[in-house]
């Protein structure tokens, strides 16, 4: 592979390459820009993870104060879901898309760059918040009311300043991006194909991104509008969200989660077609069940659509409700199960590589599982009233966010990085950062789990000594600093292998999609010729002349 | 596959040159000007009045870029083609009894109207023994009738003699669920038996129904505390049982008919690559 050629790096001054970044309307260093933001994100949301652990590793820790521990808590999450997952998502879907449809570029490619800056604004706007200095109340800038910002803790009252303010605003800023960014995968994934690829045909993940576009169209619409809800309440004395004037506090609760629960599909969809790319590749097997998982993954988008009130089964709605969202809540189970048996199956008897992509993969197999089978749990309405708020609903949801989304883009990192820079990551130091970062996982949310069971709320600052919670939050911390311990090793392993890695060559997986047909990095064009397909696997019908996959197909 | 090269999927001549959207640092600026006009709500109104003049610049500047044309630059392509070099290696083929390679298995079904009989004979099998429970311990037919109805149609707590006494709503919803409900197992037996290499009556008449009553016994009372009380769970089981070994019975009695070895697109003509078109032809144009 190492004789294959790869595009020789071109060194530019800097100045060229801020006006290039600035300027570029090309897919593949938009989604390299998406990336690099997110990952910048992703360690300081885990910077406010690690202190936030720190403070909790034992009873009554004063490392942090009430205020600041709420402010993390806020921006941890906050960014997580909308300046990490997301970018780090749309990046990836930026990049890999138009190639692996055989286009030369996404469909806008001007709104793209300007969906990457509204995103990219939003976040250091969030931020800013930390530095902004006036019109701040005592407590400081940063916002502090949780990341989903129940009423009536944002309104005047119990949030002065401009805290809330700058959360409201960055998340519009940053949903005027993800619309855009959701028009241009639709379009794109829609109009784009090149001959020969029919919806049928087509890799899942551009399925998936596809399904995570409309997803996205119909989520961000109701967050938007109560955000502008929440500004009018806060600058022009609406009432939208004071009960005491006729207003809910409910009715923010039912914008906010129909926007909440399928933004864990928008995030977790995307990585289900990471999935479903590396696990055939690494199984030397086509993906099992082609039809049932696009069919799969509709399913939940559309499910997903009606589940959201299974986040307020304690504000005590009436029992049809209940009955209802514990109903379309388990329904989600199914089609993900037909997901979970597919990739099972294609596992099944193949010859299995475990190289570092597909380690990422199993581990996110058994951990979406487990984090699929908690919420079962969460979602029968009587074991909600139990467990609702507490470290259980914390560690459940870590485990799909992390256990599921997170480990699936490391994934994506360790499959698509020598097609992105044409080196090798190198594979111990992949091997080193999977072993420590699943050992500090599991430490961390598996016996996260316990203290909620017994009791423990969520976004407690500190907790009295003597409630059985502190050998649990002890190993809960310990196993962050393991986590951060693989993050490191990641970085590393991404910054040396960019200088010093081995070469990729074109296609050092063996792989059967087109962004494998073109150089790697590929050029600003993709693709010389406009590629044709006539199956699933365009590559295997080129190396297999005799048994390609277009005759059974 | 290629008009051009053999091993690569180019579909088209390779150009000199390709055209892309020319670079812009409108959106970028749009973008800006929309987040200051933001940051005047929490700072210095000075900042929504720069951020409101960068998004008029930044508007027009990217309107004077995509109108009337959308503005391109060429770019060189590399005058050499990437190619896909041919597998050396050959594929192994599992060994299958008959079974052609790349077979959609199993490679026989049995109809679907082998499920309709079996449902309706397990139905009978299922009735019978469950009567002959209504007999010998309550001394009435409509007993088990009575509480199959009312898993859809009771409200309240009701007495052992009402149970065992004639009523016509609950003997018409018992029929349509009874009947409903054997048909539809009956067609997942005839769906499901010949996947189920070894012992299929076994499997499908004594193992799921014991699981199903196991399932069943572990949450009734959490789902309906009421009929929990008048199940007889051996009785239960014994009527399952009686269901599962009749329908199974039945279903493997009939002649299977073979699987259709190519997707249903392929089969209506709406997608038919290979079938369609033969190895070297042109993929039509989009």
């Amino acid at each position: 592979m190492a004789s294959e050629s790869i595009a020789l790096r071109v060194h530019k001054s800097p100045l060229h390459v801020v006006y290039e970044c600035v300027a570029t309307a090309d897919h593949k260093k938009i989604g390299l820009m998406y990336i690099v933001y997110a990952l910048l994100f992703l360690v300081v949301m885990g910077i406010e993870a690690i202190l936030m652990r720190i403070q909790l590793s034992h009873a009554n820790a004063t490392f942090l104060s009430p205020e600041v521990f709420n402010r993390l808590f806020t921006l941890h999450g906050t960014t997580g879901v909308f300046f990490v997952a997301m970018p780090i998502l749309f990046g990836f879907g930026n990049y890999l898309v138009p190639l692996m449809i055989g286009a030369r570029d996404m469909a806008f490619p001007r709104l793209n760059a300007f969906s990457f800056w509204m995103t990219a604004f939003g976040g250091f706007f969030l931020y800013a918040s930390f530095f902004a200095g006036g019109g701040l109340s005592q407590a400081g800038s940063a916002p502090d009311v949780g990341w989903f910002a129940y009423a009536p803790l944002t309104s005047p009252t119990f949030s002065p300043g401009h805290s809330t303010d700058y959360w409201t605003l960055s998340l519009l800023l940053a949903g005027v991006g993800s619309i855009g960014a959701a028009v241009n995968f639709i379009a794109t994934i829609l109009c784009m194909r090149c001959p020969g690829m029919t919806l049928s045909r087509m890799p899942l993940l551009a399925w998936m991104n596809l399904v995570m576009g409309g997803l996205i169209l119909v989520t961000i619409s109701p967050l938007t509008a109560a955000q502008l809800m929440l500004m009018a309440d806060r600058y022009i004395g609406g009432h939208f969200f004071d009960t005491a004037a006729g207003g809910s506090v409910v009715m923010w609760m039912h914008f906010f989660w129909i926007f909440g629960h399928p933004e864990v599909y928008v995030l977790i969809i995307p990585c289900f077609g990471f999935v479903s790319e590396i696990v055939p590749v690494f199984s030397r097997k086509a993906m099992f069940g082609y039809p049932a998982m696009v069919a799969a993954s509709v399913s939940i988008g559309f499910v997903s659509l009606g589940v959201w009130a299974h986040h307020m089964f304690t504000v005590g709605m009436p029992s049809y409700g209940n009955a209802f969202f514990v109903l379309t809540t388990m329904v989600v189970a199914v089609p993900t199960g037909i997901k979970i048996f597919n990739w099972l199956a294609t596992i099944w008897g193949g010859k299995i590589r475990f190289a570092t992509p597909m380690l990422f993969c199993i581990g996110f197999l058994f951990q979406f599982l487990i984090a699929g089978l908690t919420g079962i749990m969460l979602a029968t309405a009587p074991f909600d009233w139990q467990l609702s708020a507490s470290y259980f609903v914390v560690a459940h949801f870590h485990y799909v966010i992390v256990g599921g989304i997170l480990f699936t883009i490391f994934a994506g990192f360790y499959y698509w990085y020598p097609k992105i820079t044409g080196r090798m990551l190198n594979e111990t130091l992949g091997k080193w950062h999977f072993w420590i970062f699943l050992i500090g996982f599991h430490l961390t949310f598996d016996f996260m789990h316990i203290p909620g069971l017994l009791g423990m709320p969520r976004r407690v600052y500190t907790y009295e000594a003597g409630r059985g919670w502190e050998t649990w939050n002890m190993i809960s911390s310990i196993g962050a600093i393991f986590q951060a311990a693989g993050i490191l090793i990641f970085v590393y392993n991404m910054i040396v292998s960019y200088f010093h890695g081995a070469l990729a060559g074109n296609d050092p997986w063996d792989a059967w999609t087109l962004e494998w047909a073109t150089t790697s990095p590929p050029p600003d064009y993709n693709f010389a010729g406009v590629p044709a397909v006539r199956s699933r696997r365009p590559l295997w019908d080129i190396k297999h002349p005799d048994d390609p996959d277009w005759k059974y197909e | 596959m290629s008009s051009g090269h053999p091993s690569s999927p180019a579909a088209s001549p390779i150009p000199a040159h390709v055209s892309l959207p020319a670079p812009s640092v409108w959106p970028g600026l749009l973008a800006l000007g929309l987040t200051l006009a933001a940051a005047g709500l929490v700072g210095s109104r000075v900042l929504s009045i720069v951020g409101a003049v960068l998004c008029v610049v930044g508007g027009i500047g990217w309107f004077l870029q995509v109108l009337p044309h959308d503005r391109h630059e060429d770019v060189s392509v590399d005058a050499k083609p990437v190619t896909i070099a041919v597998s050396h290696r050959k594929v192994s083929r599992m060994a299958a009894a008959q079974a052609p390679h790349r077979a959609r298995l199993p490679l026989e079904i049995y109809p679907i109207s082998a499920g309709i009989k079996g449902g309706l004979a397990g139905s009978v099998a299922m009735a019978v023994s469950a009567i002959l429970y209504g007999v010998i311990s309550h001394g009435s037919v409509w007993y088990p009738i009575n509480l199959l109805g009312a898993v859809v149609y009771a409200q309240t707590e009701v007495s052992t003699a009402q149970i065992s006494a004639f009523h016509i709503e609950l003997l018409l919803v018992a029929t349509v669920l009874h009947l409903t409900t054997s048909i539809l197992v009956g067609l997942l037996y005839g769906a499901i038996l010949p996947m189920l290499p070894r012992r299929p009556i076994l499997v499908g008449g004594v193992f799921a129904p014991l699981v199903w009553t196991g399932l069943l016994y572990s949450v009734l009372d959490l789902i309906d505390p009421l009929l929990n009380q008048r199940i007889d769970w051996l009785w239960f089981l014994v009527s399952q049982v009686a269901f599962g070994v009749v329908a199974g019975l039945v279903v493997v009695r009939q002649v299977r008919v073979p699987t259709w070895q190519f997707p249903l697109a392929a089969r209506a003509g709406i997608e038919s690559p290979g079938m369609m078109h033969e190895v070297g032809e042109q993929n039509p144009p989009r």
